[in-house]
């Protein structure tokens, strides 16, 4: 989970830096012509929901704060076009962002140096609020009533013994370090350290993780969590000795009228007095020693950015080191080296083959990131936002290890983020009465998963929720006076269509987690951005089916290779149910000659490639090829080609811009690879091959 | 009065002239296709590769050629002579392929053979008057020694058939 924990602070803070310099950037831009375009409000307005959301996860409430105040400012800007502020304000307005971007950025930088954040921000929030007030026309208020309003409620004080808890056996009652700032926070992360381990418990103060005020009396009393057997406190306690700032914790058995003071058996305060290096006494658990967030031990960023470019110039240089090694070890002088040189000179190739192969696996790699960090990231939100909703809702990731483009997963992580809250949010009923009454689990579920087709990568997103009210949407989008034809003229689909218009939210109020109507609109901005589409499917009552497409702009593809006249194809091994010989007595013809062979007692059509590609070639019997039996998702027929050359692992490249006016992608291609040789092969795409060759043919 | 006048004029067109003169000369590429002398701006060439194995694709008209592996880019290739509605580029030792960039948009040209790099004054580009029968070609320009030149129209080779 540390690790876990890490890689998600790593990644937060790449993703905030790169999101603050482009902020930067535009503001830059926008303050020398003194203006702001509609483009860039919307952009700040994104910049700022995404450091929101990301800042609430990893719990930097501050940052998560101050962003959330700059999303509402610009949330009216936005409504009201930037043309509604005058000069001054726009002047005044430039200042503002400038401060919060310094702000932001002085955070960051402190969560990359392990201080503790600010957590005195309420007169800065008061000045965006102000700032919001006087461009919206309503009079500035000075006392803001902010959080810290909330502050004076009471708590439950008395915290010197034990929860009230009945269903515990057993507590732990723990004391944080002194002086290590932000007690309510640090408190809450134990919590989850222990939580993440597997072991069900319930902590108290309940509402530390909101509620910054809850700071005071951890420090005074501690805080508690209580388990339901001893077995899971022993286990609790062994997870704590792993975590920072704790300066000593005690196991309670409730029985007990009074904590006992120090039991020792396992505990070990831990000590340490300066957090700043804080190694485990000898006996560290098999973890290793935990650098947690806003540990004292500066966090640097493992992550570094390189260029596309770069990385594609690389890819082309190994490619090329390939291509001159292969003509390197098979130069015909070669044939004049004595057999003893020759052996030698091959032993060398042998172990330059190899290095270059691993030279060309990794550049290959560097490209293609498994989709899990997103889809991590996404459990965390379920289970974030599962406490806040108070719902019970499962999520199930399916095809985590499905491996995309570096590009295409930084577009599809905030929509893939949206649509999660969407479902959770929107999707699962807040009451699982209603669930069991349409006869469903009570517990919610979702499902995110990941495919690869031989062209796309298949992202969807279920939930098993409320499902959309065509009608309601219709209504809404009335409202919203986005409708662009009669209402009756709409069919359901495009009724559901509606939900990706730009400020359409079926949800009236809005939430900490959604509710703006940004979600479709971004994830739609998105996906298109990468050629891909998404679709929408929903029935009213048994929920929702996000599916997002995107080709493959690069992928690895397992490929078998087959020739077919002087042609090599790569055929998606995926597809390949098995290649077989046959004898011509196999083969069944109908009234048009059109043939087809029985396998496994159903007939399937065959397609000769050499005859839909117009390819010359020797090989015109059927039993003189290869018939290799392919299938795609609810298709399944016969390609017969000439020969097997061979299975290889390819690279997917999309064909250069002038070829699309041929949409070669509804004729059965999907896309080029270039082999080891330097030869080009092509991709075939079974899909579309079935649609070209048989269905219109 | 009237001489002042056209004495101004005069100083006008030196001046314009002058002015011309640095923007209107354009370095081109002189090559041979389909029996004419053909020209291209070398703004738009990025190199003149010989002997590369084309990759055919199937279902694309006869002009396309196919694709090439220019280090590691997939570069489609397009035989200008069919382009223009005559029979396929014979390969001689001649023959070769010039890469270009159109509006970022890479192509491969095969041509019978290339002349030189030479400036061209394109105030002496006259319009083809055959107007409507032209795909390709969208000026000409006689040379020194007589030879008439013509110019390729990059956009319209960026935009296939």
């Amino acid at each position: 989970m540390d690790n876990g924990m890490e890689g998600m602070l790593d990644t937060y803070l790449f993703e905030t830096n790169s999101l603050l310099d482009r902020l930067d950037e535009m503001l830059m831009a926008d303050e020398k012509i003194g203006d702001f375009s509609t483009d860039d409000v919307n952009e700040i307005f994104r910049i700022m929901h995404t450091i929101k959301g990301s800042s609430a996860m990893m719990e930097f409430s501050a940052m998560a704060e101050i962003a959330h105040h700059i999303e509402d400012m610009f949330f009216y800007i936005r409504d009201k076009g930037i043309d509604s502020l005058d000069p001054q304000h726009k002047k005044e307005l430039f200042n503002l962002m400038f401060r919060s971007e310094d702000f932001l950025r002085g955070q960051v930088e402190k969560v990359e140096s392990g201080e503790a954040l600010d957590t005195d921000i309420d007169s800065f929030a008061a000045d965006i609020n102000n700032f919001l007030k006087k461009i919206s026309g309503a009079p500035a208020e000075q006392p803001e009533e902010s959080p810290a309003a909330e502050a004076p409620q009471t708590h439950p004080a008395a915290l010197d013994h034990l929860p009230d808890d009945k269903e515990a056996v057993c507590f732990l009652h723990i004391f944080l370090e002194d002086g290590i700032g932000m007690e309510n926070l640090r408190a809450y992360m134990i919590v989850n350290a222990v939580q993440e381990c597997g072991i069900d418990l319930r902590y108290y103060p309940e509402n530390m993780e909101t509620d910054s005020s809850t700071a005071a009396s951890i420090i005074e009393e501690g805080f508690f969590m209580a388990f339901t057997s001893e077995e899971d406190a022993n286990k609790a306690s062994d997870v704590l000795r792993t975590q920072n700032y704790i300066r000593s914790y005690e196991l309670a058995a409730v029985p007990e009228p009074e904590p006992e003071p120090e039991v020792p058996a396992k505990e070990e305060p831990v000590k340490s007095a300066a957090p700043a290096s804080a190694p485990k006494p000898a006996p560290a658990p098999q973890k290793p020693a935990p650098a947690k967030q806003a540990a004292a031990p500066p966090v640097k960023q493992n992550l570094i950015s390189v260029s596309l470019m770069r990385l594609d110039s690389l890819q082309n240089i190994v490619g090329e080191i390939v291509i001159t090694e292969s003509m390197v070890t098979s130069a015909p002088e070669l044939n004049q080296l004595s057999r003893d040189a020759y052996d030698n000179f091959m032993k060398s190739a042998r172990q330059l083959r190899k290095l270059t192969d691993d030279l060309q696996d990794i550049s290959m790699s560097l490209r293609m990131v498994p989709i899990s960090g997103v889809f991590q990231k996404m459990s965390r939100i379920v289970r974030d936002m599962k406490q806040k909703l108070n719902k019970d809702v499962h999520l199930t990731l399916i095809g985590e290890d499905t491996e995309i483009d570096k590009t295409i997963v930084d577009s599809i992580q905030d929509p893939i983020m949206h649509m999660v809250r969407n479902a959770m949010d929107h999707g699962i009923e807040d009451d699982p009465s209603e669930r069991i009454a349409l006869g469903k689990s009570p517990q919610g579920e979702i499902i995110l998963s990941a495919t690869h087709t031989s062209s796309e990568v298949v992202i969807s997103i279920a939930d098993d929720g409320k499902g959309m009210d065509p009608e309601k949407l219709l209504a809404k989008a009335r409202d919203k006076g986005i409708l662009t034809k009669p209402e009756s003229e709409y069919s359901v689909k495009e009724a559901l269509g509606l939900v990706m218009l730009p400020g359409f939210s079926t949800n009236q109020e809005v939430t900490e987690f959604s509710g703006r109507g940004v979600g479709m609109d971004v994830v739609k901005k998105n996906v298109e951005s990468v050629g891909g589409v998404v679709s929408l499917a929903s029935e009213y009552g048994k929920g929702t089916t996000f599916t997002m497409k995107i080709p493959l702009t690069m992928a690895i593809v397992d490929g078998m290779k087959v020739t077919v006249g002087n042609s090599i194809f790569t055929i998606p091994i995926a597809n390949i149910r098995q290649s077989l010989k046959i004898l011509p007595e196999d083969v069944i013809r109908d009234e048009n000659d059109n043939e087809m062979l029985e396998l496994m007692d159903s007939f399937y059509p065959v397609v000769r490639l050499h005859q839909f590609f117009n390819i010359d070639t020797d090989v015109t019997e059927l039993s003189d090829g290869i018939v290799m039996w392919v299938e795609t998702s609810d298709r399944s027929f016969c390609l017969f080609v000439d020969e097997l050359v061979g299975e290889q692992q390819v690279v997917v490249k999309p064909f250069p811009a002038f070829l699309n006016y041929f949409e070669l992608k509804n004729s059965g291609i999907a896309g080029c690879t270039i082999l080891g040789d330097g030869n080009i092969s092509i991709i075939l795409d079974i899909q579309s091959l079935h649609s070209a060759a048989l269905e219109n043919a | 009065m009237s001489e002042q006048l056209n004495n101004q004029e005069d100083i006008q067109d030196v001046a314009e002239m002058e002015t011309d003169e640095l923007s209107t000369i354009d370095r081109c590429l002189t090559f041979e296709s389909a029996g004419l002398i053909l020209y291209i701006s070398t703004n738009n060439v990025i190199e003149i590769i010989n002997n590369h194995s084309i990759t055919t694709l199937p279902l694309m008209p006869p002009y396309i050629k196919g694709i090439i592996n220019l280090r590691g880019q997939i570069l489609p290739v397009m035989d200008i002579q069919q382009r223009m509605g005559k029979g396929p580029t014979e390969f001689t030792g001649s023959a070769c392929i010039i890469v270009l960039d159109i509006d970022s948009v890479s192509l491969g040209i095969i041509v019978d053979s290339v002349r030189q790099v030479m400036d061209i004054d394109l105030k002496n580009v006259r319009p083809i008057p055959l107007k409507h029968q032209q795909k390709l070609l969208n000026g000409m320009v006689t040379m020194e020694d007589g030879s008439v030149f013509m110019s390729i129209d990059c956009q319209a080779l960026a935009v296939p058939q």
